[in-house]
C-alpha cells in the first residue's frame, strides 16, 4: 500500500511540472480524435515507443549513472520472443510478452553480473559488444528467421486486441500510451523507493555508497533488470506494431545509441528527462531524416545532427535539458 | 571484551609497505586517536578495517568474528561505519536524501527512513539544510551531514577520518561537542584519525601514534604528548615548547 501510495505521489515536484505534465497528459488522450496525418500518427506512436525505451534506460543509465549503450539487444528480445511464439506456436501477444520480459531479464542477470565489475568507458563499451554479439546470433539463427527477420503472418479478424492486430493505428497508440503511463508511475516509485536512492547515492560516490552497508555491484545488477524489462515489452510491442522485425532494425547500434541519447538529451536522471529528450529527437528523426533524403538530397546529415547534439551534451550540460531548467530554477531562488 | 582487535596487520602496495605489525584493541564505549605524519599509513589502516583494502598480512576481529577481507558493505552491516578524508559529491541528492540512504541499511520503508533521517538532523541541528544539495554546502556543514549519514546506519563503532580538517577554532569546538555527544549519547566507539591536536587532545581517552606504517605509541594523551619518539615524528620540539602545560588543552599544532 505504501508503495502505491509512493508511487502516485508526486508532491515534491514544483507546481508548474504538474501543471504542464497535466497539459501534456489530456494533449496525449486526446490527440487520435484531433486531425493529424497519418506520419503524424506514426511519429506520436515512436515518441511514446521511445520514451518507455528511455524511462527503462533512466533507471541504470540516469540514476545509476552506468551508461548503457546495449539496450537494442533487450529490444532484440523482446520483439523476437513475441513474434517466434506467434508464428510457431500462435501465442498471443499478452502471453509472450511476459515470457519476453522474463528472458530479457533472465539474460540481463547472466551478462550484468561480469559487466558490472566494469566502470565508465570500459562497462559502456562492453554493453555494445553484448549487444552487437547477440545481433550476430540471432542472424545466423535460422530458426528465428536469420539475418532476413521474421514476418507475423496477418489476422483474420481485426481489430484483434489478443494477438495486438489493428487496422487503424489509434489501437496501437492508446495500448503504448497505456505501456507509457504504467512506465512514468512505476519510475515515478523508483526514484523515491530505497533501491533508486541507494543507486542515486552510487553515482554520487561509490565508495561511500558501499561504505553505507550498500552492495553497489548487486544494486547496480537489479537496476538493470528493472531497465531490460522495460525496453524489452516495447520490443514486444514493437513487433506486432512493425509486423516485419530483422536484426538490423531492432537490435541495431544506431538504436542503443538513439535510446541513451534521448534520455541524455532530456535529462539522465530525472523523471521528466528522457519525455522530453524523445518528444525532440522523435520528431526531428522523422521530419528531418525525410526532408534531407527526400527533398535535399542529403541522406545522413541527421546522423550529424545528432553526433553534435551528443558533444554539446557532454561539454555544456551533462544533465540535459532538464539539468538546464534545473540551473535556472535554482539561480532564481537563491 | 574488545569491540576490535587487530592482530599483526600489514598491507602491502607492491614494493611499499604501507602497515606493518599493527595491533591494538579498542574496548566497547571507547574513542580513541590515531595520529601520525602524513603517509604514515593511517587512512589505509582505516581502509583495512572498513574493508575496502584486503590486508596483505594479520587479522581483524570485530564483535568477536573474523572479519579479514570482508567487503565494505558488509562490514557496514555488521555495525561499521565510516567518513571519509575527502568527500566529492556530484549532488544528486540531497541533504535529507542523503540521511536517507543510511537509514536504508536498517529499514526498507521510505517512511520510516524519512522520519529517523529528520530526528537524527534536527538533532545535530541540521534540519536548516535538509533540502539543500549536497554538493554545495560549506565545509564545516558537509562533514556534519557525512556524520549524520554514517550515523544513520546505527554504527557501534565509527571510524573518522579528519573530520576536522579545513575547520575555523568555533567549528572546531562544536564538532568536539559533537563527536563528544556521539560517544557518550549514543554510545558509539569512536576511532578518529587527526592533525588537529586539539580536537584529539580533547576527546581521546588513548591514541595510537603512527609512523611509517607501525605503532611508535600507545597511551593516554597527556603521555603520549610528552614521549621523544611522538615528539620526533610528529609533533615537533616547537608543540611542547609552545604547550608545557600540555596537560590541559592542546592548542592545533600551527
Amino acid at each position: 500500500m505504501e508503495a502505491l501510495r509512493q508511487a502516485f505521489d508526486f508532491s515534491d515536484f514544483p507546481r508548474t511540472d504538474l501543471c504542464v505534465a497535466v497539459a501534456v497528459a489530456v494533449f496525449l488522450f486526446v490527440f487520435p480524435a484531433l486531425p493529424h496525418s497519418s506520419f503524424a500518427m506514426a511519429t506520436m506512436i515512436q515518441f511514446l515507443m521511445f520514451s518507455v525505451y528511455g524511462m527503462g534506460w533512466n533507471t541504470i543509465g540516469g540514476y545509476g549513472g552506468q551508461v548503457d549503450l546495449g539496450k537494442a539487444q533487450y529490444v532484440g528480445i523482446g520483439a523476437y520472443t513475441t513474434a517466434v511464439m506467434q508464428i510457431r506456436w500462435d501465442l498471443p501477444f499478452w502471453v509472450s510478452l511476459p515470457i519476453g520480459m522474463s528472458l530479457a531479464v533472465g539474460w540481463s542477470f547472466i551478462i550484468g553480473y561480469p559487466l558490472f565489475r566494469l566502470r565508465g568507458h570500459y562497462f559502456a563499451i562492453a554493453t555494445i559488444a553484448t549487444s552487437l554479439i547477440l545481433k550476430d546470433v540471432f542472424e545466423s539463427w535460422s530458426f528465428i528467421g536469420g539475418a532476413r527477420g521474421l514476418k507475423i503472418p496477418l489476422r483474420a479478424e481485426m481489430p484483434d486486441f489478443w494477438f495486438l492486430q489493428f487496422r487503424e493505428d489509434y489501437y496501437y497508440y492508446y495500448v503504448i500510451l497505456a505501456f507509457f503511463f504504467v512506465g512514468l508511475i512505476y519510475l515515478n516509485w523508483f526514484r523515491q523507493s530505497r533501491i533508486g536512492m541507494q543507486l542515486r547515492c552510487i553515482k554520487d560516490n561509490e565508495e561511500m555508497a558501499r561504505s553505507l552497508g550498500i552492495d553497489s555491484h548487486w544494486a547496480k545488477i537489479k537496476a538493470y533488470a528493472v531497465a531490460t524489462a522495460f525496453v524489452a515489452a516495447v520490443g514486444s510491442f514493437h513487433a506486432c506494431y512493425n509486423f516485419n522485425i530483422e536484426p538490423e532494425d531492432v537490435m541495431s547500434l544506431d538504436l542503443s545509441v538513439l535510446i541513451a541519447l534521448m534520455a541524455m538529451l532530456g535529462g539522465a536522471g530525472s523523471l521528466w528527462g528522457p519525455i522530453i529528450g524523445a518528444a525532440i529527437l522523435v520528431p526531428m528523426k522523422n521530419y528531418l531524416g525525410a526532408w534531407f533524403g527526400a527533398k535535399a538530397g542529403l541522406i545522413g546529415l541527421d546522423l550529424i545532427i545528432y553526433s553534435t547534439i551528443i558533444m554539446a551534451i557532454a561539454a555544456f550540460e551533462p544533465r540535459g535539458i532538464w539539468g538546464i531548467v534545473t540551473r535556472i530554477r535554482q539561480s532564481r531562488s537563491d | 571484551m574488545a569491540l576490535l582487535k587487530v592482530q599483526d596487520l600489514g598491507m602491502r602496495f607492491g614494493g611499499l609497505m604501507a602497515n606493518w605489525g599493527v595491533s591494538f584493541e579498542i574496548a566497547s564505549g571507547e574513542m580513541v586517536g590515531l595520529i601520525g605524519p602524513n603517509g604514515a599509513g593511517k587512512s589505509t589502516l582505516f581502509n583495512c578495517i572498513a574493508g575496502l583494502y584486503n590486508p596483505t598480512h594479520g587479522r581483524i576481529h570485530f564483535l568477536d568474528q573474523d572479519v579479514t577481507g570482508r567487503k565494505p558493505y558488509e562490514m557496514a552491516r555488521m555495525g561499521l561505519a565510516r567518513t571519509f578524508q575527502v568527500y566529492v559529491a556530484s549532488g544528486d541528492l540531497t541533504v535529507l536524501e542523503n540521511v536517507m540512504v543510511g537509514c536504508f541499511l536498517k529499514t526498507r520503508s521510505r517512511r520510516l527512513a524519512k522520519e529517523r533521517a529528520g530526528e537524527l538532523l534536527s538533532s545535530m541541528r541540521l534540519s536548516h539544510l535538509s533540502d539543500r544539495n549536497m554538493a554545495n554546502l560549506p565545509v564545516a556543514a558537509q562533514k556534519r551531514v557525512v556524520m549524520a549519514t554514517a550515523l544513520a546506519t546505527e554504527p557501534k563503532l565509527l571510524l573518522l577520518d579528519e573530520v576536522a580538517a579545513g575547520l575555523n577554532s568555533t567549528e572546531i569546538d562544536e564538532m568536539i561537542g559533537l563527536i563528544r555527544w556521539v560517544n557518550t549519547e549514543m554510545g558509539i566507539s569512536v576511532i578518529l584519525i587527526e592533525h588537529v591536536m586539539e580536537l584529539v587532545m580533547n576527546l581521546s581517552q588513548r591514541v595510537l601514534v603512527l609512523d611509517s606504517g607501525t605503532l611508535i605509541a600507545e597511551g593516554e594523551p597527556e603521555e603520549i604528548v610528552r614521549k621523544p619518539e611522538v615528539i620526533k615524528a610528529y609533533l615537533g620540539e616547537r608543540y611542547l615548547n609552545e604547550h608545557s602545560d600540555a596537560s590541559s588543552k592542546g592548542e592545533p599544532v600551527a
